[in-house]
């Protein structure tokens, strides 16, 4: 079968179809990803207040924060006076 | 299926990317030998290309397996298959062997993937990134890490919405979603085993609390928290982004322990436990580390000088069992554990806890084997069939092991045990002319 090169995954959407929890998945870092950076417009945070902005847990919102900071859409800033946790902010991507 | 197969022939197949099958796979064509390694994951390098440093030295363990690891990659006699699997190994006659290798999709074409990342950049798709052991995310379309060989992207079809974005975002159209499986015919003439290791599960000790309480980690994750491509901005508690100042470290975490079927030691949890305590008072200079262990076994060239090292610069080493691990509210832990100097039960408070997990076999290699069988200890390691004076030999005249695969050792003791296996398939091999 001849498929054009660069449109290949046409031909893979006829022979399978997507689960429904990637589709969750997806649907589930989209919503928090688009909450954190609404949050962080406000200016920066730590992990537990953000946390509690958005009413999910510490765990849930460090591996969301870390992945988007990975990603670049957020960025490292000063330790808080206690020198325990660090406040995040929004990269000039965002911004 | 007979016809899908495609024919290949080489000297020597070498089972698993990892130091110890890479370094053999090097001796064995630097003398001009053609080897083809298997591996199954993305990358080759295994478990020691995703460590930070090594013990006792304290080297950085990038900067010795990335050229390493290059030149294996570039060496006109080695041939590399990623994402591939052995299906089946059988001996014809001597020095002829036949396996059957399943090479499952990438869905990138490796030769024209320039590893630019913005297929990466692309993808909406945020799942656990494996290579960082769950630490962060990382997207469907992705280059397994950074220092990844080959260094180009993968598709992970599983988690892959199929939206299109990644193929869209190629500059050079090396992604391909019609890749199907593909199967390989090979002829070689020679066999070396070396499938290393799994790390145990913590899971199967659930009063350790692994899992249910974030700040609990595996000696794995606190490594790649100390690497250069660590996943946070600098160590922290997964749990709650706090900068640890006082952490606890649970030597033998599934080994030496009958009651989860390991009763062997793992060789290396003492020495790289002590490493990361070094470590982790050079990153975190205010913190406390203490480490509870039944025995130190530090029986290496230069271990107990490691051991005196981490002692004088502070690390606290308390001889006991923890029995269970609880957090309180703040997420923090409680370790109950039953102090063998004083002989009593006590309870240590500590914000962040490192479980220092032992090393299992990796199974299944036996089964592949047609006809002979490959030999497995009672612990399920390979069978060296004569350990003392020739321990790369196997039940298998002209099939070697190199490395973990034949049981727990450290790096050194690895290559040394590639060395072995590379000396011993060229005896083999040069037996055929004779």
């Amino acid at each position: 079968m001849n498929v054009e090169k660069g449109k290949t995954v046409k031909f893979l959407k006829e022979k399978m179809t997507v689960d429904k929890e990637v589709i969750n998945n997806l649907k589930s870092f989209n919503k928090s990803k688009k909450a954190i950076i609404n949050s962080l417009k406000e200016g920066s945070k730590t992990v537990p207040q953000l946390a509690k902005d958005l009413n999910i847990s510490t765990q849930d919102c460090m591996y969301q924060l870390m992945s988007l900071l990975k990603y670049g859409f957020v960025k490292t800033g000063e330790i808080d006076d206690m020198d325990e946790y660090f406040y995040y902010e929004l990269t000039e991507k965002i911004r | 299926m007979e016809n899908h197969y495609k024919e290949l022939s080489y000297d020597v197949l070498v089972v698993g990317g990892g130091i110890a099958g890479g370094e053999a796979a090097l001796n064995l064509a630097n003398i001009g030998y053609k080897v083809i390694i298997v591996e199954k994951e993305l990358s080759i390098g295994g478990k020691m290309i995703l460590l930070s440093k090594v013990f006792p030295t304290l080297d950085c363990a990038a900067c010795i397996t990335t050229p390493k690891i290059s030149e294996i990659d570039r060496h006109s006699n080695i041939s590399i298959f990623t994402s591939s699997e052995i299906t089946k190994i059988e001996k014809k006659a001597e020095y002829e062997f036949v396996a059957i290798i399943h090479q499952k999709p990438r869905y990138v074409h490796i030769e024209d993937c320039t590893g630019c990342q913005l297929c990466e950049e692309a993808c909406p798709v945020n799942v656990e990134d494996q290579y960082q052991y769950g630490l962060v995310g990382r997207k469907a379309a992705y280059i397994p890490f950074s220092i990844a060989s080959p260094r180009v992207a993968a598709i992970d079809i599983e988690n892959c919405t199929l939206c299109g974005a990644c193929e869209r975002a190629c500059p050079t159209s090396c992604i391909d979603f019609t890749q199907t499986d593909e199967y390989f015919r090979l002829k070689v003439n020679s066999v070396i085993v070396a499938t290393g290791f799994k790390l145990f599960d913590p899971l199967k000790i659930p009063r350790y609390g692994f899992d249910r309480f974030k700040n609990v980690i595996t000696s794995m994750q606190m490594e790649r928290q100390l690497a250069p491509t660590r996943p946070y901005n600098t160590i922290l508690r997964p749990g709650d982004g706090k900068m640890p100042d006082n952490i606890a470290y649970v030597l033998c975490t599934g080994s030496r322990d009958k009651s989860v079927g390991n009763p062997i030691c793992s060789q290396v949890c003492c020495m790289y436990s002590i490493k990361q305590a070094q470590l982790l008072m050079g990153a975190l200079p205010m913190a406390d580390i203490t480490i509870y262990y039944l025995h130190i076994r530090a029986f290496g060239k230069g271990f107990n000088e490691f051991y005196g090292q981490a002692q004088e610069m502070g690390v606290e080493f308390v001889k006991g069992k923890v029995a269970k691990i609880k957090s309180a509210d703040n997420g923090n832990l409680f370790l109950r554990y039953e102090d063998f100097e004083d002989g009593i039960v006590k309870e240590a408070e500590h914000d962040m806890v490192v479980l220092s997990v032992g090393i299992l076999p990796n199974m299944g290699i036996d089964d592949v084997f047609d006809g002979e069988d490959l030999n497995l200890d009672e612990f399920n390691f390979i069978q060296q069939s004569d350990p003392l004076a020739s321990p790369a030999k196997t039940s298998i005249e002209g099939v070697f092991v190199a490395g973990t695969a034949s049981g727990p050792m450290d790096i050194p003791d690895s290559i040394l045990s590639s060395g072995a296996a590379s000396a011993e398939a060229t005896s083999y091999l040069r037996r055929i002319k004779s």
